[in-house]
């Protein structure tokens, strides 16, 4: 079973996301801030992270740079409210930027795609 | 007939007492001796004044052609007794006659004694008296005793006769002197003087002509000179001879001199110069002394020494008729130099009072011709039209035909709106490019110089259109000088009245130019200012208009992320709810219930984000109640936090407790919004923000005061005092509203910001709003000013 980690300082999110993804078949952890987030990485061994970037006490962007500088291979997801982000060179070594939505249908393709390189 | 000595002595007695003239006495004399001594004939000739020669002048014989007779000293009898002094008495009959005697033996027939007697006195020998008869005669001693007493009494009688002739002409002399002397004191008038001193002399003298010719020191040339009845023309002219001369220094001596015409006349003239100080000032001559049968003759050398005099005396008076006349020329400057000076402050008081350009021209072309004021006859004023390099003829005027009866500041003003004289330039106006090549006109603007012309028509630089305007006239162009900048040119003639331009005529249109060109420059900047003024409220209110937009742009994005996260879960659980109701499994009911909480919850959310929003951006009527400071304060911060995470900006909060403030909410929460904001954006690269609220008493009550400081480093201080004026920001985003609009709703609440702004460390906000129970109770607690905060 593929473990999946959600981060997102938002719980309604962290819910949703778990629910959905655990339907799909997946193993769901959570993190509620970036700090959070990168004990996880360090702790269990992972096949993918889903990454909001507004969070406290780290970015998205920072924990992003931090994971890929240790785990290279390990495909991580942005998910944000804001398209602007695009913008930031940071968010370019992920391996796909999506915007929030309730669909959360693109997400899940997303998931599968990167999951099965 | 015997001699009867006592009777002849008695006639001669008789004879030289009486009143007779000294030729009849001379006449009787001869005759009387002639008949008592019973001789033929008696002759006295005269010793001319050289004492070199005798001339015969008086005869016994009343012939009526006296034949001229003269001998010189020692010549025949008549010249040995001058010479000797001695009675001679000559026999024919003894000696062979002498050819110096033959003219006297001429004289009567068959001569046999010729007897000699000196006329003297002890100093002077004044003739002789020659004795001629046909008889044989000796003289015996009582006769020649008694003529030798006769020629004494005779020599006596002539030195009278001399004294008194002498006198008489002295006497003539004072006479002419006292003419001159009162002709030169009646008059300053330089001509009428020396028409004066020249007729004098000229009558004096009895001359056909006289002239006198004053010299200008300087220039050397002739400055005025009269004449006065004929003076030869084609005789070298008396200027010339004395132009010879060294002029200026030294005495230059009298000259006498005899000239020949070209037809062979003779022609005398004597020059007497004018020398004052050693200085030469001129020159009276005098021609062709007149004498019997209308002859011409040589001046003598009492006719000079008079001549001297009278020319010493004439130019000590020339002189201060001179310098009268450098005075009156001076004083008649001088009192037009007040004149125009006065009529320049005159024209710049009335320029002063307008800024209109049309006015302006119509003044100054007004300025340029009015009688009153500069007086030409025509003007035209050219303006430099910048864009199209060109000078374009702006105003031209005629002088009007009837003077203005107003004051020249009336006239300059009256009827300024007049539109026929606010546009006189035809249709089409004369242009000029501004190149060098392009003649006086472009020359006088771009070397900013100004220029005389004196025939327009002779002159190569004169434009083609100016020359046809000023048809081969004088005239002068004068460029209009601003601040080293010349916009235009004037120009000016006289083509009615011809009267000629000057040096002075310059110099006053260049002085009237200045001003004129300063008129003209004030009243373009005035234009560029109103211009920009218009401008500048175009633009401001284009800013304006584009802040409300950016800040609703801002605004809106900001409510789009905050509503972005509650949507997504709510449609997120919505769509899980809805899969499993259509799926028709068995509802889990506890799982339901979960998503609907979310549901619930973030719907919550979402409204209260909106609330936040329209509570901020409602509508700007002031809605006034009492508010807990900190409340309002820290509202302020949660919509900004966003912003102070983005740039981890630490927040440190010192609330302490106060009573309410008056305020409408909105408008507070705005102040401290922008405050936030501007801190924020002074420490992009982090920092720390500290907000303090605490009371503060001051003089009119007791304060709500919030301090805002932020470690951004701080502002210059010149800068300090714009942090309020709208529009003045130092951030390359900032619209620079912020502060001030937060100024204005601070003192609408009648509280005040102050700022304190440390250069290096940061700037410190503090805002003071009064306390809610001062503003509701202003009357009843006016005399509790100094309450306390326990008491609060």
């Amino acid at each position: 079973m593929k473990k999946i980690l959600v981060a997102d300082d938002e719980m309604s999110i962290r819910l949703l996301y778990s629910e959905e993804l655990k339907e799909e078949g997946y193993d769901v952890i959570t993190a509620s801030n970036g700090k959070e987030a990168l004990e996880i990485v360090s702790r269990e061994p992972l096949d993918l992270v889903i990454l909001d970037i507004k969070m406290p006490e780290m970015s998205g962007i920072e924990v992003l740079r931090q994971i890929k500088e240790k785990y290279p291979d390990l495909p991580v997801l942005l998910s944000s409210a804001y398209s602007e982000y695009k913008q930031d060179f940071g968010t370019w070594a992920s391996e796909e930027y999506l915007v929030k939505s309730s669909d959360l249908e693109d997400l899940k393709a997303a998931v599968r795609r990167h999951l099965k390189n | 007939m015997p001699l009867n000595r006592l009777t002849f002595l008695t006639n001669l007695i008789d004879l030289f007492t009486s009143t007779v003239s000294y030729e009849e006495r001379l006449a009787n004399f001869v005759y009387l001796v002639a008949r008592n001594f019973n001789v033929d004939q008696v002759l006295f000739f005269g010793l001319d004044k050289n004492r070199s020669r005798l001339f015969l002048n008086a005869d016994s014989r009343k012939s009526v052609l006296r034949p001229r007779l003269e001998f010189a000293l020692g010549e025949g009898i008549v010249g040995q007794t001058a010479q000797q002094r001695t009675p001679l008495i000559l026999q024919m009959s003894q000696l062979p006659v002498q050819p110096e005697n033959q003219p006297l033996l001429a004289l009567v027939p068959n001569v046999q004694t010729l007897a000699c007697f000196p006329v003297a006195d002890d100093n002077f020998l004044y003739g002789v008296l020659l004795f001629i008869s046909r008889v044989s005669r000796e003289f015996l001693p009582v006769e020649k005793e008694t003529i030798l007493i006769a020629c004494r009494m005779l020599a006596g009688n002539i030195r009278q006769a001399l004294l008194h002739e002498e006198a008489k002409k002295r006497i003539a002399e004072l006479a002419v002197l006292y003419e001159i002397a009162k002709a030169t004191g009646a008059t300053r008038e330089l001509p009428v003087l020396l028409e004066q001193v020249v007729s004098i002399s000229a009558k004096v003298l009895n001359a056909r002509g006289a002239s006198l010719r004053i010299v200008d020191e300087v220039s050397q040339q002739i400055h005025v000179s009269s004449e006065y009845g004929i003076v030869p023309r084609d005789v070298p002219p008396v200027g010339t001879l004395f132009c010879e001369k060294p002029l200026l220094t030294g005495e230059l001596p009298s000259i006498t001199s005899e000239l020949t015409n070209s037809q062979g006349e003779k022609h005398y003239f004597a020059g007497i110069p004018l020398n004052l100080k050693g200085h030469l000032k001129g020159m009276l001559c005098l021609y062709d002394k007149m004498g019997a049968n209308h002859s011409f003759q040589q001046f003598d050398q009492e006719n000079i020494q008079l001549l001297q005099t009278l020319a010493g005396m004439a130019t000590s008076s020339i002189e201060n008729a001179l310098a009268f006349q450098q005075i009156e020329a001076l004083a008649a400057k001088n009192a037009r130099m007040v004149n125009i000076l006065t009529v320049l402050h005159d024209i710049s008081a009335v320029l002063m009072t307008t800024i209109e350009m049309d006015k302006i021209l119509t003044i100054l072309v007004r300025a340029l011709t009015f009688k009153n004021a500069m007086d030409y006859d025509r003007a035209i004023i050219f303006l430099v039209d910048k864009r199209r390099q060109l000078l374009v003829e702006s105003r031209h005027a005629y002088q009007p035909s009837a003077a203005s009866t107003l004051p020249l500041r009336q006239a300059l003003l009256a009827d300024l709106g007049n539109p026929e004289e606010a546009t006189p330039v035809g249709p089409h106006p004369i242009e000029v490019p501004l190149r060098p090549d392009q003649g006086i006109l472009a020359q006088s603007v771009l070397f900013r110089k100004p220029f005389h012309i004196m025939r327009a028509d002779q002159h190569p630089q004169v434009n083609q259109q100016i020359r046809e305007q000023l048809s081969g006239q004088e005239f002068i162009a004068v460029p209009l000088l601003a601040k080293e900048e010349a916009t235009g040119v004037i120009v000016i003639d006289n083509h009615f009245t011809q009267r000629p331009l000057d040096e002075e005529d310059m110099h006053f249109l260049t002085m009237f130019a200045n001003q004129a060109a300063l008129a003209i420059e004030n009243s373009r900047l005035v234009e560029t200012i109103e211009a920009s003024s218009k401008e500048l409220t175009l633009i401001r209110e284009r800013m304006l208009e584009s802040d409300r937009l950016a800040a609703m742009s801002s605004m809106a994005e900001g409510l789009a992320h905050e509503i972005r996260n509650p949507l997504v879960s709510i449609g997120g659980f919505a769509r899980r709810i809805s899969k499993q109701v259509k799926a028709g499994e068995e509802l889990k009911w506890h799982e339901l219930k979960k998503y609907v909480d979310v549901i619930v919850d973030e719907v919550g959310r979402l409204e209260k984000i909106l609330r936040q929003m329209f509570d901020y951006t409602g509508d700007s009527l002031g809605y006034f109640r009492e508010h807990e400071i900190n409340g309002l304060v820290e509202d302020a911060l949660t919509l900004i936090h966003r912003d102070l995470e983005k740039y981890n900006i630490q927040v440190v909060k010192e609330y302490a407790d106060l009573p309410p403030v008056y305020c409408d909410e909105r408008q507070i929460k705005l102040v401290f919004y922008n405050i936030f904001q501007n801190a924020q954006q002074a420490m992009e690269n982090g920092g720390t923000l500290t907000i303090r609220t605490f009371p503060l008493e001051k003089k009119d009550g007791l304060y709500a005061a919030i301090a805002v400081s932020d470690t951004g480093g701080g502002i210059a201080p010149e800068l300090v005092y714009n942090i309020f004026n709208p529009f003045f920001t130092t951030k390359e985003q900032g619209t620079g509203l912020g502060l001030s609009i937060a100024q204005r709703i601070v003192s609408r609440h009648y509280g005040d910001i102050e700022i304190n702004n440390e250069l290096g460390k940061g700037i410190t906000f503090t805002v003071t709003l009064p306390i809610a129970k001062y503003c509701l109770l202003p009357l009843k607690n006016s005399t509790s000013g100094t309450t306390s905060l326990e008491e609060v």
